[in-house]
């Protein structure tokens, strides 16, 4: 069983959700594949682990690289 | 977005799911700023997922992580709506003070700048001469006035 999540362009950051896979690669398979407007994201493989919780957990994830990388970048912009 | 199930309105207005909430938000009163400020307090609470239909509100769902009834969601809610006008409150502030907290930083590295350092100041200090006393001040009090006896003890 595998859950598919569309991330929204606008709201997430492509690098984002690339860091977020790869932090999530002991917990389950995750493919990525960025579109124009949005990146999709395919859990699968979850072992012994809800595949829900897994896949809540890597959009939390996602949420926190895109906030993190968007005040660094606001950071680097002021000096 | 992981399993939806199906949702019916909540008294709030929120739309409420089994273990979800999800409510939209108007960028044109909430900057997108002040949103990620508020998702990114309540990760450690809840799952949070923002989505948007195209050139459509952005609208914010929060998942329980543990099992939680309606009341318990509608409380989430209720305090995310409330963070985040406190995050709006917050950034407009400080879009209204930038100007100054930037005098107030460049006038502090100014005068760092020209502050002169103890080096200096100690070369300053040799270079005086400390012999010079306009003032007579280390000139005794019998060389400056005489052995003149006090008025008040004749």
């Amino acid at each position: 069983m595998s859950e598919r999540i569309t991330f929204d362009r606008s709201l997430y950051s492509p690098e984002a959700v690339e860091a977020a896979a790869e932090a999530y690669a002991d917990y389950a398979k995750i493919a990525v594949t960025p579109g124009p407007d949005a990146i999709v994201a395919e859990v699968s493989d979850t072992a012994d682990l809800d595949p829900r919780t897994v896949a809540h957990a890597f959009c939390n994830h996602v949420l926190y690289e895109t906030i993190a990388r968007r005040r660094q970048a606001a950071l680097d912009e002021v000096g | 977005m992981p399993g939806q199930p199906e949702t019916s309105e909540s008294r709030l207005g929120f739309s409420l799911g089994q273990d979800h909430i999800s409510f939209e938000v108007d960028e044109s009163i909430y900057p997108i700023e002040a949103l990620y400020g508020a998702c990114y307090l309540f990760l450690e609470r809840c799952y949070v997922f923002l989505s948007r239909t195209p050139s459509g509100p952005v609208t914010v769902r929060l998942t329980a992580r543990d099992t939680a009834d309606a009341s318990a969601l509608e409380a989430l809610a209720g305090e995310f709506g409330n963070e985040l006008l406190s995050q709006v409150a917050r950034l407009r502030l400080s879009q209204s003070t930038a100007r100054i907290r930037e005098f107030y930083t460049a006038a502090a590295l100014r005068a760092a700048a020209s502050a002169p350092s103890v080096d200096e100041l100690l070369a300053e200090l040799e270079s005086e001469d400390l012999l010079e006393d306009p003032l007579e001040i280390m000139v005794p009090w019998e060389e400056k006035h005489g052995n003149k006896p006090n008025d008040s003890e004749s």
